[in-house]
């Protein structure tokens, strides 16, 4: 009879443990987004934006001189914080910015000469700012988007670490508030990508006395100028953003590219920003919560998680019926990247041997790893430039990249390595994860068909980027994202004085890149540019310092009651969002 | 026992300091230093050495020693190399989620399961017993991230009884959401917990002085409830204050796949963000809590039974 | 008459285990996977590397490799299960060829002669306790670097403490026994003593300690490849369940389902065994 005892005890206090469950959910307010963050929001410091998720966090309370237009394509900056367009000199070095007036901080204690109320923009806090981003106490990861480029900038750096503290009262001759709502930058040289860092996170504009009062703590607050004022912030679950009501006067566009009035997404023209009252973003660190909780209504926006595709798509790419029927609405669009295999070009074995690395590039079968990896959604790269960039040529096709298996063993022959033989196994570098895992199991294959071995080393994230910057490996695979839409961008990766531990991964060196690389940053976008770079695409199509692999193509899901949802690269579309939903 | 008490603390003094130059060699020395997280996909030289500098990796090890002892007994571990956070506000912000999942699930699983085993060690050896231990192993078995995904796709999403994701800060809601990861925890861990306890009571059943009560001729079940329950206690008492320190590292997989901010998620990020400062941080903790811990369960038996401080 | 006490012992136990039917089928199975490991060493059975069908086929019963279905490049889950056998033991084996000695050696030295020896080793294995396990295990993974090298040496220098525990505390009681002194005044030295006379009367404790130390390897091996930190290169029941953790999303459930029946029955095995061997050995136990 003991064991009865036991049983009843065992059942009362399951129904104990199951008696909390029933609690009541909140309210909420009509016009909530709810959007998700697929990796942790390590701070909001726009000096450190330099994930995705910090990205567009720090945008939403944050802004900069510059901002993308949200429908026009290809990308158009017009001006954000700044009244209008720069005005710049004629040897185009100069640029003269006339900042709004009227704009407010957010409302925060640290402003306390006017008792907690948000005080007013001024030339000053860009200048304030940019110093930040320069400042070698800060180890800001934005610093290289003005490394070298604006006059006396990297002197003020020096003197900073000399002195081991920055003084932010030493003028920058190239850094200048002309007067309260004037700001003049002088550039070194000229440089064309210069006003697209204007538009990044990096350079969005912070107020002193925020940074002072919050100190180390800083990156926990968020107090800009921009749509969203903070109400809520924990770095790996959930942070919550209400609209800003001293925002500055904004409207949605009027104009946008061809087809987007179809889709509705002009409904809203003229009317102020932000759009949402509201904003709360979860994080997920997995992919299957995230699902699970689109599928049932509670997330408003969502990419397809690469194994949930089948349940969302049908073979012909389209939505599958149960999410069509529910208004759910699927917004396909290229991005901005391309992924790639690179060589170490700076390795005796396989930078040294152009047939070797051809052999490869020719049997790295784009069609199965987009079927696999993909499922389907994704272009074969036949260079760098991705689609959507002036520059990118669509009818153009890589030799070494039409899978050709048989040319691929001539060109071993002539490497020097026949069937592989007398070819020591390359040493393959990887991030531990179980997607790259799969992916890594997908190269030893494929490789091994022209009898070239990989020795595999998998490291973390960091430990993988100081490998390659040390130059350790001999083959990786990595992926590169647009900093800004221009197909510099993409074609500063094999430029020789970029070499590691900078962007140019591969060390590729090459004088005649190097002298056409030159020549297009003085040249404006135009016939002329494209020639240029399509020479320097052949360039690298040759040299195959990479096996170029796909241009991603994004699905992602929208609600039906979320509007004037447009897929954008960059950050700071939230604004723009709104949701309707049925009463 | 004041006397006692103190030989004790000062017995716990070169394990201490065992467990420092453990971690301070396994991080510091054979580690080496993660400066390029901090720097991201445009490092410069002139940066990492800006970096080494600034965190003191150029220092000699005894000095970098020092420094760790110094952080150490302050509890100011300084900021992680990924976030930038100050290591001790992450850990104390992480310690509340974590402690909310695993201070029930810990006290449901460990009644359940003593109860079950004391229930299997009085029916040792017979059908019941053999039933219970193969679905011990069965828990066992089955990877608690299978537990998770059906959990989360047929009890939370399908039938709606759980939230599927999320943490509520707020009293009593976050009660709310750690529901369905407490009931898989406890589910998980039942297994191990019961053939623990099981093998525990089972082991003093066969001890002389339960043979010397039987020949007195007390019957099987007052012998057990006043002999074996008694002395099994032990045993069962200082696992439970083994597992105790363990709860302050929430868990890895649960609070991932349920978005509960507690310290398993940042221990996770810092393992893939080779974040070593927040791993040593973390590891340090736990094992001077465990330290502690044990000085506790020294101090509370001789308070409980006087005759273990002759031992 | 002290002597043959080892002796009678082990012939006492080994009746007893055989009379066992449960421990006996217990380590058939353990023989079996053991022998499964090593034809997969060899490369006679299971070759996973080769394509036997589609991308994610389901299990079918057609043939013994489509068994348990296909994995994301149509190679033989059940293979992968054969061969993560190899993983698993191999794990166990080599973690306790490495803690084994050192925690004999350094149980015995501290039990035998006490004093600052013991307390140096006591002091040692304190400190590697007070560590949590699992983090002292991800150090390691982290120091060495990533694979299974660093997994045999992780789950090798953390597992060695409980068996020093044990096997000091054995040798405590035992020294002072009359056969031991007996032997003293026979002209044994100290080697002599610990060796031929104290070890045997012990040895049962290492037999227990590597049944469950085996267990505790393989299920080392899932957690460390789920961390990221595990084996590269081939199939393990750890990299196939962090596979699972994306392809359950799609209804690919037989590469968990087939690390997972791979993993239950050696569990189980080395479980009852276990348990027997604890019955059989301990002669407090009865």
């Amino acid at each position: 009879m003991k064991h009865a005892r036991l049983w009843v005890g065992f059942i009362s206090l399951s129904l104990l443990f199951s008696a909390a469950c029933t609690s009541k959910p909140k309210e909420e307010l009509p016009n909530t987004l709810r959007l998700a963050q697929r990796g942790k929001v390590k701070g909001l410091d726009p000096i450190y934006a330099d994930d995705t998720y910090a990205g567009e966090e720090v945008s939403r309370a944050y802004e900069g001189l510059l901002q993308f237009h949200y429908l026009k394509r290809p990308y158009v900056l017009i001006p954000a914080l700044a009244e209008a367009m720069p005005e710049v000199s004629k040897d185009r070095l100069t640029f003269t910015f006339k900042i709004k007036k009227g704009v407010l901080f957010h409302d925060d204690a640290s402003f306390k000469d006017t008792g907690g109320k948000g005080r007013e923009l001024t030339a000053e806090d860009f200048v304030y700012s940019f110093k930040r981003l320069a400042d070698p106490k800060l180890i800001s990861t934005g610093w290289w988007l003005l490394d070298g480029k604006i006059a006396g900038l990297n002197e003020w750096r020096q003197d900073a670490q000399k002195k081991g503290v920055a003084d932010y009262a030493a003028p920058v001759s190239g850094l200048k508030a002309s007067d309260r709502y004037t700001l003049e930058i002088k550039l070194l040289s000229r440089a064309p990508s210069f006003l697209y860092s204007l538009a990044m996170p990096f350079t969005s504009v912070v107020a002193r006395e925020a940074v002072e009062s919050y100190g180390k703590d800083f990156l926990n607050h968020a107090v800009g100028t921009g749509p969203f004022r903070l109400m809520e912030f924990s770095s790996n679950s959930r942070l919550i953003w209400a609209k800003n009501p001293t925002y500055r006067q904004e409207t949605y566009p009027s104009e946008g590219e061809q087809g987007d009035k179809e889709a509705g997404l002009l409904a809203d023209a003229g009317q102020p920003l932000p759009r949402a009252d509201r904003i709360e973003v979860q994080v997920y660190v997995e992919d299957q919560p995230m699902w699970l909780t689109f599928l049932s209504g509670k997330l408003d926006l969502s990419a397809i998680p690469k194994d949930n595709f089948q349940q969302a798509i049908t073979p012909g790419k389209e939505l599958s019926r149960d999410l069509s029927e529910q208004g759910v609405r699927l917004v396909k669009s290229p991005m901005l990247d391309v992924t790639h295999y690179t060589f170490n070009m700076s390795d005796p074995v396989v930078g040294k041997n152009k047939y070797l690395r051809q052999a490869m590039s020719l049997v790295y079968d784009s069609g199965p790893l987009i079927e696999l990896f993909y499922n389907g959604r994704a272009l074969a790269a036949q260079g760098p430039i991705p689609p959507g960039l002036s520059g990118h040529d669509p009818k153009f096709r890589n030799p070494y990249r039409q899978f050709n298996i048989g040319k691929a063993k001539e060109l071993m022959v002539k490497a020097g390595y026949p069937g592989g033989q007398g070819l020591p196994p390359l040493t393959y570098i990887t991030t531990a994860g179980s997607t790259e895992r799969q992916m890594t199991e997908y190269a030893v294959r494929v490789f091994d068909t022209i009898g070239v071995k990989l020795q595999i080393e998998a490291f973390s994230w960091p430990e993988f980027q100081q490998a390659v910057r040390n130059r350790k490996g001999q083959i990786w695979s990595f992926a590169w994202n647009a900093d800004y839409p221009d197909a510099e961008n993409f074609l500063q990766l094999f430029y020789s004085k970029n070499a590691s531990p900078g962007p140019n991964d591969s060390n590729y060196s090459n004088p005649e890149y190097d002298r056409l690389y030159e020549k297009s940053l003085g040249l404006p976008d135009g016939a002329e540019r494209t020639a240029v770079y399509r020479q320097m695409v052949n360039l690298l199509v040759e040299d195959c310092p990479w096996i170029f692999g796909v241009h991603r193509i994004a699905f992602g899901l929208v609600q039906p009651w979320v509007k004037n949802y447009k897929r954008s690269d960059f950050h700071g579309a939230s604004k723009y969002y709104r949701v309707e939903r049925e009463k | 026992m004041f006397a006692y008490v103190v030989r004790k603390l000062l017995n716990t003094i070169p394990t201490l300091l065992g467990v420092w130059i453990v971690i301070f060699v396994l991080f510091n020395v054979i580690g080496g230093d993660p400066t390029y997280i901090m720097l991201g996909k445009h490092a410069t030289p002139e940066l990492i050495a800006d970096v080494r500098a600034e965190y003191g990796y150029d220092q000699p090890m005894l000095k970098q020693f020092f420094r760790y002892l110094g952080e150490t007994v302050t509890f100011n571990w300084g900021d992680s190399r990924a976030t930038r956070q100050p290591i001790a506000t992450m850990i104390h912000d992480g310690l509340g989620p974590s402690l909310t999942l695993t201070v029930p699930a810990f006290l449901v699983t460990t009644v359940f399961s003593v109860l079950m085993g004391l229930l299997v060690a009085y029916f040792r050896g017979r059908w019941i017993d053999r039933i219970v231990v193969i679905g011990c192993v069965i828990g066992m078995s089955v990877p608690m991230l299978a537990f998770i995904l059906f959990g989360q796709y047929f009890l939370a999403y399908k039938m709606g009884l759980f939230p599927i994701h999320g943490f509520d800060p707020a009293w009593p809601e976050r009660f709310h959401h750690i529901l369905l990861p407490a009931l898989i925890w406890v589910v998980v861990s039942l297994g191990y917990n019961v053939r623990f306890y099981r093998t525990a009571l089972v082991e003093e059943v066969g001890q002389d002085y339960i043979r010397t009560a039987r020949a007195k001729g007390l019957g099987e079940l007052p012998v057990f409830l006043k002999h074996v329950l008694k002395n099994g206690m032990v045993p069962i008492l200082t696992n439970i204050v083994i597992e105790i320190p363990m709860l302050v590292l929430g868990s890895f997989l649960l609070e991932s796949f349920f978005g509960i901010p507690g310290i398993g998620g940042i221990t996770i990020a810092a393992i893939n963000n080779s974040d070593f400062p927040v791993i040593r941080a973390m590891t340090t903790l736990v094992a001077m809590l465990f330290i502690a811990g044990n000085l506790a369960t020294d101090i509370l038996y001789t308070l409980v039974d006087p005759r273990v401080r002759l031992k | 008459m002290t002597a043959n006490v080892g002796r009678s012992l082990w012939a006492d136990a080994w009746l007893r285990l055989w009379r066992d039917r449960l421990a006996m089928a217990s380590l058939c199975v353990i023989v079996l996977y053991s022998v499964v490991a090593l034809l997969a060493l060899a490369g006679w059975i299971a070759p996973w590397k080769e394509v036997v069908g589609g991308s994610y086929q389901p299990p079918s019963g057609d043939s013994l490799a489509t068994f348990f279905g296909t994995d994301l490049f149509g190679r033989s889950v059940f293979y992968k299960t054969i061969h993560g056998t190899r993983i698993a033991m191999s794990v166990g084996l080599v973690s306790s060829l490495i803690s084994v000695p050192i925690g004999v050696v350094l149980g015995a030295v501290a039990g035998y002669f006490g004093k600052w020896v013991d307390d140096v080793v006591v002091w040692l294995y304190t400190t590697l306790s007070s560590i949590p396990n699992i983090m002292l295990l991800i150090a390691i993974a982290f120091v060495l670097g990533k694979g299974i090298f660093s997994i045999y040496i992780a789950l090798g220098v953390t597992a060695w403490v409980s068996l020093a525990r044990v096997i000091r505390g054995e040798f405590i009681k035992h020294k002072e026994r009359e056969y031991v002194v007996a032997a003293e005044g026979l002209g044994a030295g100290h080697f002599s003593r610990i060796v031929k006379h104290i070890l045997p009367n012990v040895f049962h404790f290492v037999i227990i300690h590597l049944s469950i130390q085996f267990m505790a390897a393989i299920k080392a091996e899932v957690i460390l490849s789920f961390l990221g930190l595990g084996v590269q290169g081939q199939p393990s029941w750890g990299v196939m369940i962090d596979d699972a953790k994306l392809e359950l999303a799609r209804g690919v459930w037989w590469q968990l389902a087939g690390a997972t029946f791979g993993m239950f029955f050696v569990v189980l095995a080395f479980n009852v065994l276990g348990d027997a061997l604890r019955d059989a050995l301990d002669p407090k136990v009865k």
